[in-house]
């Protein structure tokens, strides 16, 4: 007797990111096993990311190598001037990198965090004294040598540099891990007399030892992430008597760079995973606050295996945490715009991505740093590079792990992804070759004002349309198995993507 | 004719009568001249006489603690010669305060900068713990509130640690004023004390000046008495010397009475020849 197919609908498909961590069998379909090049995009479904455009146009001073820092410097007359770093030089511009490395100063390695404060750029680099621009001298130059400089010492050239509460605070030392210097206040080349000072954390650690990795400001906190620990001082509006506030053990930084402000909280990089301060305070380094619990082992690989650097970058229009794992070319975005049940955020990972800096720019750009000079995130090639966007679902049971499915159809539906061939990809039991159906989405030209919708010989230039492409497929399937894993792969190279749903029909067999 | 009417005119006869009134007037002239000279020589031996009664007489007054004060005089130049001497006890106890006092006025004349130190160091012992304990609250202090390893420039360490040490700093100077003045009080004691041991060693020799107050009045009342019975004694003696001068003075009357009416009578004979 016929059995009548099955209809299981996945809606939105991996709107809930990928997850790593839950057995496959037991995960809601709402995951992916793999998100690859993925964002969560506006209607929560999965689709592809934008790419870069590449605005440097000379880069001849940067050589082969890539970007490291990038930061627009801005005062308050509204001048502006955008700075970057890369081939032990610092650079000005976005088109033509101009060196602006001061003469005389010799760098070895661009690890730069620059920083806006008082009309003023600085940055500080581990071993390195500071360089300072403003508009007045229209030149980087080391801190020293500014006129109105005092107090610049070698003890003083920290690797992590924070503006807040009206100072430059500095830490995280060649010789000395424990230690915070703070300028005098409004006066970031003053770091000595005044209100300046230090304090010595060596002594407050709550695990007896460890080496400041980071500083951050919130909520009139002084946050001192260390590598196993934080450290919370209030009152840093006057440093001379801030008091401890609380501190969180077992609980660190990896590193400065994947510190981001998100208005409301302050993201960071810990051993076990991205975690959110505010949560981390609230319940004391408990697991539960971890913001990547889906991909704990992921991330807890890429940091054991990562031997160059970090870049993180925070984006209110984008509503993502990128973290890249530079050495090893992996970038998880992190959706912001809200939590799962566990409390983690939903991540879809960048795979190959070749971003080495990032800036966040007051108009909601985003510029990212690569071999090729300062990007714009923006469209949807990588700087006319196609990339893959692959969506694999978790082991699907429809909710009978016991029986057998048999696949008859399975009905995508995309938007956009104009002219794309994507490859629909269905495996059974958990194995790992995967039987691949093809198609090629065709091809709209939306018509919009005052573009004509016929050509020569009345071949359609445009045609009107709802501004989306939206396409619907039917794909015949084959093979059976207990579980199904449905996976979707696109080269993105110019146009949109996004995942609708997947419509399966099965036929549901006899219990194994 | 014989020399006496010779030398006189006067005939021999006549001049018996005047050999008789002048002899008795020569008689009353020369006791006259023996009356002067008796007066004086008795007069010289009364004042001699008072003169030995009214002599100073040497005395020494004993107090009753053995402290002596004598007079004499030389009897050569006749100068007073005044002797006091204190009894054992008393030069010991007086012997004892000089050396006291000398102590005093000697640690008076010390410079004072080694017992303000020393003054200070006490002080310092004293107020020492506390600081200690003080000291120790702020570390604590600051170590529950994650400040101990604060370093600014505007108080060096932590605005609390500023203030303990400024207020510490406060007491040590303080405490060095108080032991200057300290020190300038015991240096002032000290003075006042070498002071009243120099009187007090006098106490003995004033308390035999003043014992000998009594001695010297009995002294003098013995000496006003010597001078009444002198004085009595010359008025007796020289009553006597007048009443014995007056009778001499009588007799000599007598005598030269006379004598006047002997030489009167024989000078109207002679006067009735020569008319």
């Amino acid at each position: 007797m016929a059995q009548e197919l099955r209809s299981i609908n996945l809606v939105a498909p991996a709107f809930k990111g990928i997850n790593t961590e839950d057995s496959p069998l037991a995960q809601d379909p709402s995951f992916a096993e793999t998100a690859d090049n993925a964002v969560i995009d506006k209607r929560g479904r999965i689709a592809a990311r934008k790419g870069h455009e590449v605005t440097t146009t000379n880069k001849t001073a940067l050589g082969t190598a890539a970007l490291r820092a990038i930061k627009t410097f801005r005062d308050d007359a509204g001048n502006t001037k955008v700075f970057s770093a890369g081939n032990n030089k610092i650079f000005s511009g976005t088109t033509t990198l101009v060196d602006e490395t001061p003469a005389g100063y010799t760098i070895t390695t661009d690890n730069w965090k620059m920083v806006n404060f008082n009309d003023r750029i600085y940055m500080f680099q581990r071993g390195y004294e500071p360089l300072v621009y403003d508009n007045t001298s229209a030149d980087v130059e080391a801190m020293s040598d500014h006129t109105h400089s005092t107090g610049v010492a070698s003890t003083m050239y920290g690797n992590e540099v924070l503006a807040a509460y009206g100072r430059l605070w500095t830490a995280d030392f060649t010789n000395n891990k424990s230690t915070i210097y703070w300028s005098d206040l409004l006066n970031g080349i003053h770091w000595s007399g005044g209100s300046s000072g230090s304090i010595d954390i060596s002594k407050v650690w709550p695990n007896g030892y460890d080496e400041i990795v980071a500083l951050s400001a919130h909520n009139n906190l002084l946050i001192i992430f260390g590598q196993h620990s934080i450290v919370v001082y209030e009152g840093a509006t006057s440093p001379a008597s801030m008091t401890l506030s609380d501190t969180v053990a077992g609980v660190g930084c990896v590193d400065r760079d994947t510190v981001q402000y998100t208005g409301t909280d302050v993201i960071f990089l810990s051993q076990t995973g991205l975690r959110s301060f505010g949560r981390t305070i609230q319940e004391k380094s408990m697991p539960i606050s971890s913001l990547s619990k889906t991909i704990t082992k992921d991330i807890i690989s890429l940091l054991q295996n990562e031997v160059d650097f970090y870049r993180s970058v925070y984006s209110p229009e984008e509503n993502f945490y990128l973290l890249s794992f530079v050495g090893q070319e992996t970038t998880y975005c992190f959706d912001v715009r809200g939590t799962l049940e566990d409390g983690s955020y939903r991540v879809t990972r960048w795979p190959g991505s070749l971003f080495t800096a990032y800036e966040t720019r007051r108009d909601g750009k985003l510029f990212i740093g690569t071999t090729d000079g300062i990007s714009e995130y923006k469209g949807y090639s990588d700087n006319g590079v196609k990339y893959r966007f692959k969506y694999f679902s978790p082991s699907l049971t429809f909710g009978d792990p016991s029986r057998l499915k048999i696949l008859k159809k399975i009905k995508p539906t995309l938007v956009g992804a104009n002219s794309a061939t994507v490859f629909m990809k269905f495996a059974y039991d958990f194995g790992t070759s995967f039987s691949t159906t093809e198609f090629t989405v065709g091809n709209q030209q939306p018509a919009f004002y005052n573009v004509n919708e016929f050509g020569a010989n009345s071949v359609p230039l445009s045609e009107f349309t709802g501004g989306e492409l939206t396409n619907q497929r039917s794909l015949n399937a084959v093979g059976n198995g207990t579980s199904v894993v449905v996976g979707l792969e696109s080269d993105i190279n110019g146009f949109a993507l996004s995942l609708q749903e997947i419509n399966l029909l099965a036929l549901i067999g006899k219990t194994i | 004719m014989g020399w006496f009417e010779d030398l006189t005119g006067i005939p021999t006869g006549q001049a018996a009568g005047l050999g008789l009134g002048a002899a008795a007037l020569y008689r009353a002239y020369e006791d006259l001249e023996g009356f002067g000279q008796r007066g004086l020589e008795l007069g010289q031996d009364l004042a001699q006489t008072q003169m030995e009664q009214t002599a100073f007489r040497p005395y020494t007054v004993t107090t009753g603690t053995g402290g002596q004060f004598g007079i004499t005089q030389d009897p050569t130049t006749g100068q007073f010669n005044y002797s006091m001497a204190m009894s054992p006890d008393e030069q010991a106890f007086q012997q004892g305060m000089f050396g006291g006092a000398g102590q005093f006025f000697q640690q008076a004349q010390m410079p004072t900068a080694e017992r303000e130190a020393a003054v200070y160091d006490r002080m310092r012992a004293v107020m020492a713990p506390e600081e200690r304990r003080q000291q120790l609250a702020m570390e604590e202090r600051l170590a529950s509130q994650g400040r101990l390893g604060l370093r600014t420039a505007q108080f060096g360490g932590a605005p609390e640690q500023f203030a303990l040490a400024q207020a510490q700093e406060e007491a040590r100077n303080r405490a060095m004023l108080g032991a200057m003045q300290q020190a300038q009080g015991e240096q002032m004691q000290q003075a006042q004390l070498g002071q009243q041991y120099l009187g007090a060693s006098y106490i003995p020799q004033a308390q035999l000046i003043g014992a000998l107050q009594p001695g010297m009045t009995s002294s003098g009342m013995q000496q006003q008495a010597q001078l009444t019975g002198a004085g009595l004694f010359g008025e007796a003696t020289a009553s006597g010397i007048e009443a014995l001068l007056a009778g001499d003075l009588g007799r000599a009357r007598l005598l030269q009475t006379a004598g006047a009416g002997l030489l009167s009578g024989a000078g109207a004979f002679g006067v009735n020849e020569d008319d």
